[in-house]
């Protein structure tokens, strides 16, 4: 056995402990948490050595372990816990310094420190205010209207090239951020460990696996997170597909918004609204309801959650006043849900967004190298 | 000087005897308040004390003849403190004795409970066997006296009375107050095991075969519910393959954060027991850090390491499952140098389960103030001692050590005023 | 004492229906008898109280219960008791209306009758002149509480302290961990060990000698003669009972090289911290280049829980490196404090302290086997360890390495040489004059003028520390009237010391009452009998005086014993020791049981009687519990108490054996490192004495077999007839004696 020199980071404990993991350093290794824990693998388990690692700053054996990934917050560590460690809080603070580490632009450090959100809003806002103003559409009153006199956003803000343009760099660079960050995760992980099998076996599993939430069921304090996660998910998978409906619509069959309430995109687009809304609602409401034992979240996890909330509001608003013909609330309340839809996705690789992705990988990861079967 | 010379001992317990031998024996009047209709406490309760694994009715049997031979000393049994009024020096304690029903006539031969037709739970054995509803609670019991629990008898049954030759049982006997007058007072009400089934992942009350450490000793004592003859509850097994479970509440912000002292050395001797009836047996203590700290506490543990068929395995166990055709235990715990999750298979499961402070359920006692986790602070009010494990878990001889130190401070308030 | 007997005769708890109370009763010639169907009852007190009244009776057999129940009914001031355990050891345990029965109760009465016959009044032997002046040996925390609360309870201490300063290791140390709550709360306070010594050295009834040493201890309680050296002054002071808190020593780390120990100056032990952290007010500077120590390994169980050094556990070294860890952390928010355990060990409420205490960015602990401290350049050290939670072989870098070295009592030195010494007289005066010659003397502490040595004596498996082998009797040392507390009996912290000082001093107190009031002390505690040697009958074997569990009986040059009265606790080993039994006390003499033996006779040729000399503190109450279970024991057996099977006279042996009895049977408590005998040896030394009982029953041409000696434990109830009818089947085997009838 090689001897491992070990150099315990203080800013690592320090970043974890700021990160949401204020419990941390009251562990002191009893393993009762990976054995409550119901999707930690038996070899090896998670989150104890994952805690004592932490305690003693050595940042490398927590970022690249797929371990931190493979943790769903079900939070039965965190409610067991003898110490009050919190080991569900612990593991989401270095899992939102593995987001950071693996996106390196000045953005990561800004999404999590609530002393940048200030300039993080400013950005989409002096964005899309710099469409608008020269036109002076400030005054609402100067908007052009729909040929039925009703309210149209793309005549606020046209799709293209102002939207498109817009969220189509947005994702790009999101997808950008997040191909580079996969890989440099994916090349740490592998680094001495064999993958097994067929990656395209692992990733398919993996898929079909987040599909059916199975994960979640196994929770027990947080049992109710599963259908609250389900909903939250399948939203965005519908909005995702009204949105690609909607592109169709616009460059396929050149048909223009709003439109009726009838259409079925408007249906699933306002359905997936109403899941989301629904959604998110029983995610806040979980989470104050077992705060108790589970840990209250930290800054990161909020931000999301508010984010999710302002979008889902400001979009059900946004329709809401069009067809009420409230001009003076309808198109502001508009121009916060773009905002919001910006801050949501420009900044996903550096957010709580960006656990879809690197969880995916890890699962992938977990399974293709035989952690997980 | 104080107006009286009396001190007032809570509690019977190893501490408040000892306590109150030792005050009695510098020419102190004492009067000792004890809740259960014996003396002893948790003491008269274990088979063995650890490390020397020697009888605790032995040291009980010398401090019960200092009693006996030292009129200084007043008894009530059953009795309970309802509130103290005064200062130090002068001291008015309010006592409720609660009727035994059996006078100091009685000779202990017997036939009250041979023609007694009901059965009650036998506290003194944990539930684990019963005693008629006039009874003697344990062989070596003092007052060698016998007792009558009236929640158990039959209505309007007399059969006690009517056999008892010598005019010692009274069923009209009532609660009454008594009011006493003390210098000091020294508070020695012990502890209770921690209510192992408020741990629900460890399956007490859940798994038949899970019992605590203090059922363990009755289990194994010659005057338990087995005569001594360590088997498992469900079936009446012998038990040759045992698991304890240490810190089953303590050091667990959940339960008692703070560490019970004794539960290491206890099942390092209840392995030893289990290991000197069955010599083909195996026993596991799983542990979070193993506690013996001292000279000969610390020579126990290695006793304990040096024979093979005891393993001591550091990982705590969190989840306890029956197997529902062999009634045996099963645990889940992270074997920690291993690096792995599994699960093991026991015949019989022993949690060690904590010290709670009798002071953490009943404050009854207002002049003094209590810690978060309900002991008594020891900054407390002069004229009142907390001692032994009303400040601290401790162990019998830091019990016995603290009691002869409080001596100290009451004679000192005897003196002050 | 001029006697009028009366005999009363209990026929309740089935006595009356076990056996012929009247055949009984007849058997009591010359002395007033009388029967009744409820002794204890009473009427039946009252039956006793007149005829002391009107008939004078003093000397009073009871033959009902077992003297260890009805206590109070059964207790008549002025008189003389003599309990016959008829119920117990008769009816509970025969068959009923039985021959043997019968004979076993006329039996037990007639020995009960022969003790009263035998015995006397005693009266309390007080001596003059004691004084209750408390010595205190020892200045540190717990010496200084000894004194104190002795003090405040009203006696007057002398503290004696070998240090030019009161205070001991508290004057080392930078803080101290509190007592309470920790929940936020500071975690490291002040010792505040000048508010204490200022306490003590300006107590009106505290005597303080500094730069002082105990020359010589002479007397007994109540009657010390304390010569103590000051600059080479002396002085004598009368004193009546001794604490000794003298405290412990670390461990001497230059036997921990492989810890780096000696090698850098940057590896210092726990005592060394805490001077360094008080030299710095706080701020911790390396002694290699008084650089601010940012990166320090604290190694736990440094030369502790090792057989190759301390084979024990200091107990508070755990939290003593979690106080030390925040001296690291708390004036330099960059340093990090790496705590290396076997187990952390913070028991009781301390584990609220271990919680807030790692409760810190910069504190990190893990469970490790340390094997090595080695250099890293610049001052820096490797610390190598195997087995942590980090993984299987680890090595960190440290800029200062802390060794948690553990507590050697300060007694261990003396006895070591002691023991060696002792040792080697075995070997010869040869071996002794070389040994006195070559092994350097250590500093005594007691210096006590006692036949058995200048010290308290070692106790097994205590690696030197004073204390106590009883779980129960925490106080109990060999040496009536010196109680030992603090670091010097039991590793501890100080916290605990502080209590333990107290309990100590109280030890003290009470010891000083009893032998004022010409009463043992513990356990015996109501004991006012005494041993009275008839000296000119005295052949000086020294028996005794090496015997006594207490080193009470000191001698002269001649080996004529002199037994100091108030170190005795009355258990009678030296009666049992003598082989020409002078020594009697007024209830409890080698003839008294030696006459109750010799009442017992067989009633034939082929009826076997045996007697068992049984303690009374163990296996009688034992046979209690196995009759109040109604358990059979054979009726050829009949049990006399004894104080302590230490009593044990083997003349009893051979008397019995010559008279034709056909067995003896020791029943005494366990012996051994575990021992459990309340007067330390008594059935130790009845084994070693009854080793001897061979040549006796060679003598005689009898079976080795008809004498047994058992160790039994209160506990054993429900196995000790078994054993007991098991040895009596034996005995039945062998056949009767062919003394019988002689």
């Amino acid at each position: 056995m090689a001897e491992q020199v070990i150099s315990p980071d203080l800013k690592f404990v320090e970043d974890v402990i700021a990160s949401g993991g204020g419990d941390l350093k009251k562990c002191y290794q009893c393993a009762t948490c990976t054995v409550v824990c119901n999707v930690t693998p038996d070899n090896k388990p998670f989150p104890r050595k994952e805690m004592i690692y932490a305690q003693w700053g050595m940042k490398d054996k927590l970022i690249s372990n797929p371990d931190i990934w493979l943790c769903h917050q079900c939070s039965d560590c965190t409610a067991y816990c003898p110490r009050g460690a919190k080991p569900g809080e612990v593991l989401g603070a270095v899992r939102k310094l593995a987001i950071q580490h693996y996106s390196p632009t000045p953005l990561s450090k800004m999404v999590g420190d609530p002393k940048y959100l200030l300039i993080l809003f400013a950005i989409p806002v002096l964005l899309f205010l710099s469409y608008i103003v020269p036109k002076g559409y400030l005054d609402v009153s100067a908007i052009p209207r729909g040929e039925d006199g009703g309210i149209v956003y793309s005549k606020f803000m046209p799709v293209f090239p102002q939207i498109d343009v817009t969220f189509g760099a947005a994702a790009f660079f999101a997808a950008v951020c997040f191909v580079l960050g996969i890989k440099r995760y994916w090349t740490d992980m592998s680094s001495g460990v064999g993958a097994q099998g067929n990656i395209a076996d692992s990733i398919k599993t993996t898929i079909s696996e987040i599909l059916a939430h199975k994960r979640f069921e196994k929770c027990n304090v947080t049992k109710d997170r599963k259908i609250a996660h389900l909903l939250v998910f399948y939203a965005f998978v519908g909005l995702a597909i009204t949105t690609t409906w909607a592109i169709v619509y616009l460059y396929g069959f050149h048909y223009d918004s709003p439109y009726p309430l009838y259409d079925p995109l408007k249906l699933l687009g306002n359905a997936s609204a109403l899941a989301l809304l629904y959604g998110i609602t029983l995610v806040t409401g979980n989470r104050l309801k077992n705060a108790e034992k589970a840990g209250k979240g930290s800054y990161f996890d909020w931000l999301f959650i508010t984010v999710i909330y302002a979008i889902v509001v400001t979009g059900i608003l946004s329709e809401l006043l069009r067809l009420a013909n409230i001009a003076t609330l309808a198109y502001p309340t508009y121009f916060a849900h773009l905002v919001f839809v910006f801050f949501l996705f420009a900044y996903a690789p550096f957010s709580k967004m960006a656990h879809m992705v690197y969880r995916a990988t890890a699962m992938v990861f977990a399974r293709h190298t035989n952690r997980e079967s | 000087m104080a107006e009286s010379n009396t001190v007032v001992i809570i509690g019977g317990g190893f501490s408040g005897l000892t306590a109150a031998v030792e005050a009695a024996e510098a020419e102190k009047d004492v009067v000792i308040i004890e809740k259960n209709p014996y003396l002893g406490g948790r003491v008269a309760q274990l088979n063995k004390y650890f490390w020397k694994l020697c009888p605790p009715n032995c040291g009980l049997e010398i401090q019960f003849k200092r009693i006996k031979n030292n009129a200084r000393v007043k008894i009530y049994t059953l009795a309970e403190v309802q509130d103290i009024k005064g200062e130090e020096g002068n001291l008015d304690v309010a006592v409720k004795v609660n009727p035994r029903y059996v006078n100091e006539k009685c000779v202990a031969c017997d036939a009250c409970a041979q023609a007694c037709p009901s059965y009650r739970d036998n506290t003194f054995n944990f539930g684990m066997d019963k005693t008629k509803a006039a009874y003697l609670p344990f062989n070596q019991a003092f007052p060698m006296q016998y007792v009558i629990d009236r929640n158990s008898c039959a209505p309007n049954c007399k059969a006690c009375a009517d056999a008892c030759k010598y005019n010692a049982i009274d069923l009209g006997m009532k609660s009454e107050t008594i009011n006493i007058k003390a210098g000091a007072v020294i508070m020695a009400m012990g502890w209770n095991p921690y209510d192992a089934s408020k741990i629900d992942n460890l399956s007490f009350g859940k798994v038949q075969n899970v019992i605590t450490n203090m059922m363990m000793e009755r289990l194994s004592a010659p005057n338990g519910p087995t005569q001594g003859k360590i088997v498992r509850p469900s079936d009446g097994k012998e038990v040759k393959n045992i698991a304890f479970v240490q810190c089953a509440g303590s050091r667990d912000e959940n339960h008692l954060p703070f560490c019970s002292y004794i539960c290491c050395l206890a099942s390092l001797k209840q392995a030893m027991y289990v290991r000197e009836q069955y010599p083909d047996s195996k026993a596991r203590i799983f542990y979070i850090d193993l506690r013996t700290p001292g000279l000969y506490e610390h020579r126990f543990l290695k006793k304990a390491m040096d024979d093979p068929d005891i393993t001591l395995t550091k990982g705590k166990v969190a989840g306890i499952n029956e197997d529902p055709e062999t009634k045996d235990v099963i645990v889940e715990v992270e074997d920690i140098f291993s690096g792995s999750k599994t699960e093991m298979k026991f015949d019989m499961v022993v949690l060690a389960t904590g010290m709670e402070p009798t002071t953490k359920t009943s404050q009854t006692i207002k002049n003094v103030s209590y810690t978060s986790d309900g002991f008594v602070d020891i900054g407390a009010k002069k004229g009142i001692y907390p001692v032994g494990t009303l400040k601290n878990p401790v162990d019998v001889v830091r019990s016995a050590q603290d009691a002869t130190s409080a001596v100290i401070k009451g004679i000192q308030s005897l003196r002050r005023i | 004492m001029e006697k009028k007997y009366g005999v009363y005769i209990c026929k309740g708890c089935g006595i009356g229906e076990g056996i012929n109370v009247e055949k009984l009763a007849n058997n009591v010639k010359g002395m007033v008898c009388k029967t009744h169907d409820i002794l204890c009852s009473p009427e039946g007190i009252n039956l006793i109280k007149e005829d002391m009244k009107n008939e004078g009776v003093n000397a009073i057999t009871i033959a009902a219960c077992s003297p260890r129940v009805k206590t109070e009914e059964f207790d008549f001031p002025g008189a003389l008791i003599e309990r016959v355990n008829l119920r117990e050891f008769v009816v509970w345990s025969h068959e009923p209306n039985n021959e043997e029965t019968q004979s076993l109760a006329e039996d037990y009465l007639l020995m009960g009758i022969e003790k009263i016959k035998k015995g006397d009044l005693p009266e309390p032997n007080i001596l003059q002149d004691l004084s209750s002046t408390i010595l205190v040996i020892g200045g540190g925390v717990s010496g200084m509480n000894a004194a104190i609360e002795a003090a405040n309870a009203g006696y007057k201490v002398v503290l004696v302290e070998k240090e030019a300063q009161l205070g001991g290791f508290a004057n080392r140390l930078y803080k101290k961990i509190p007592t309470g709550e920790y929940f936020n709360k500071p975690l490291i306070v002040d010792t505040d060990i000048d508010k204490l010594i200022k306490e003590v050295e300006s107590h009106p009834d505290i005597k303080v000698y500094k730069s002082s040493k105990i020359e010589k201890t002479e007397g007994q309680p109540g009657l010390y003669d304390v010569t103590v050296s000051t600059n080479g002054g002396s002085e004598t002071i009368k004193i009546g009972a001794i604490v000794l808190a003298t405290g412990w020593k670390p461990y001497d780390a230059t036997k921990l090289d492989y810890l780096g120990y000696g090698k850098s100056q940057n590896v210092v032990t726990n005592i060394e911290f805490e001077e360094i952290a008080k030299k710095g007010n706080g701020k911790i500077l390396r002694p290699s280049d008084g650089k601010e120590a940012k990166k320090v390994a604290f190694i736990q169980c440094a030369g502790q829980r090792d057989s190759n050094h301390l084979p024990y556990c200091s107990s508070m070294c755990c939290a003593t490196s979690l106080k030390q860890a925040r001296y690291v952390r708390q004036n330099n928010k960059d340093a990090v404090a790496m705590v290396l355990y076997k187990d952390i060990r913070t028991p009781g409420r301390l584990e609220l302290y271990y919680k807030e205490a790692q409760n810190d960015p910069g504190v990190m602990l893990t469970k490790a086997e340390v094997k090595g401290v080695s250099d890293a350049g610049n001052g820096n050290l490797f610390v190598e360890a195997e087995n942590t939670l980090l993984g299987e072989k680890i090595k960190l870098e440290a800029d200062m390495v802390v060794l948690a070295t553990g507590m050697i009592p300060t007694t261990r030195e003396p006895q070591e040489y002691l023991d060696g010494l002792a040792l080697a007289g075995t070997k010869g005066d040869e071996a002794k004059a070389k040994y006195i010659e070559e092994t350097p003397k250590p500093e005594f502490i007691l210096n006590l003028s006692y036949r058995q040595g200048p010290e308290i004596p070692s106790l097994e498996g205590a690696y030197g520390f004073a204390d106590s082998n009883f779980i129960c009797f925490p106080y109990e040392t060999r040496r009536t009237g010196i109680y030992a507390a603090g670091g010097v009996r039991r590793p501890m912290d100080m916290s605990e010391a502080q209590d333990d000082a107290a309990g100590a001093a109280f030890k003290a107190i009470q010891c000083i009452d009893h032998v004022s009031r010409g009463v043992a002390v513990h356990p015996r505690a109501w004991d006012i009998t005494f041993p009275d040697p008839l000296l000119i009958r005295c052949t000086s074997c020294k028996r005794c005086t090496e015997e006594c569990p207490f080193g009470a009986i000191d001698e002269d040059e001649k080996g004529t014993p002199f037994y100091k009265i108030n170190r005795c606790r009355r258990c009678g080993t030296c009666m049992g020791a003598c082989p020409e039994r002078i020594v009697s006390f007024k209830d409890y003499s080698v003839d008294i049981i030696g006459s109750m033996i010799k009442t017992i006779e067989s009633p034939d040729e082929e009826t076997i009687r045996i007697i068992a000399l049984v303690c009374e503190n163990d296996a009688y109450p034992a046979l209690d519990t196995a009759a109040l279970q109604r358990k059979k024991i054979d009726s050829s057996v009949r049990f006399i108490p004894l104080r302590c099977l230490g009593g044990m006279n083997l003349v009893w042996i051979a008397d019995a054996l010559s008279r034709g009895l056909d067995g003896v049977l020791l029943l005494g408590c366990k012996f051994g490192e575990n021992y459990q005998c309340h007067f330390v040896k008594g059935s130790e030394l009845a084994n070693y004495r009854f080793g001897k009982v061979g040549e006796t029953l060679n003598k005689l041409q009898l079976e080795a077999e008809r004498v047994q000696l058992m160790q039994v434990a209160i506990a054993e109830y429900d196995k000790l007839p078994d054993m007991i009818n098991e040895y009596v089947e034996r005995v039945k085997e062998i056949g009767p004696n062919p003394f019988k009838g002689f």
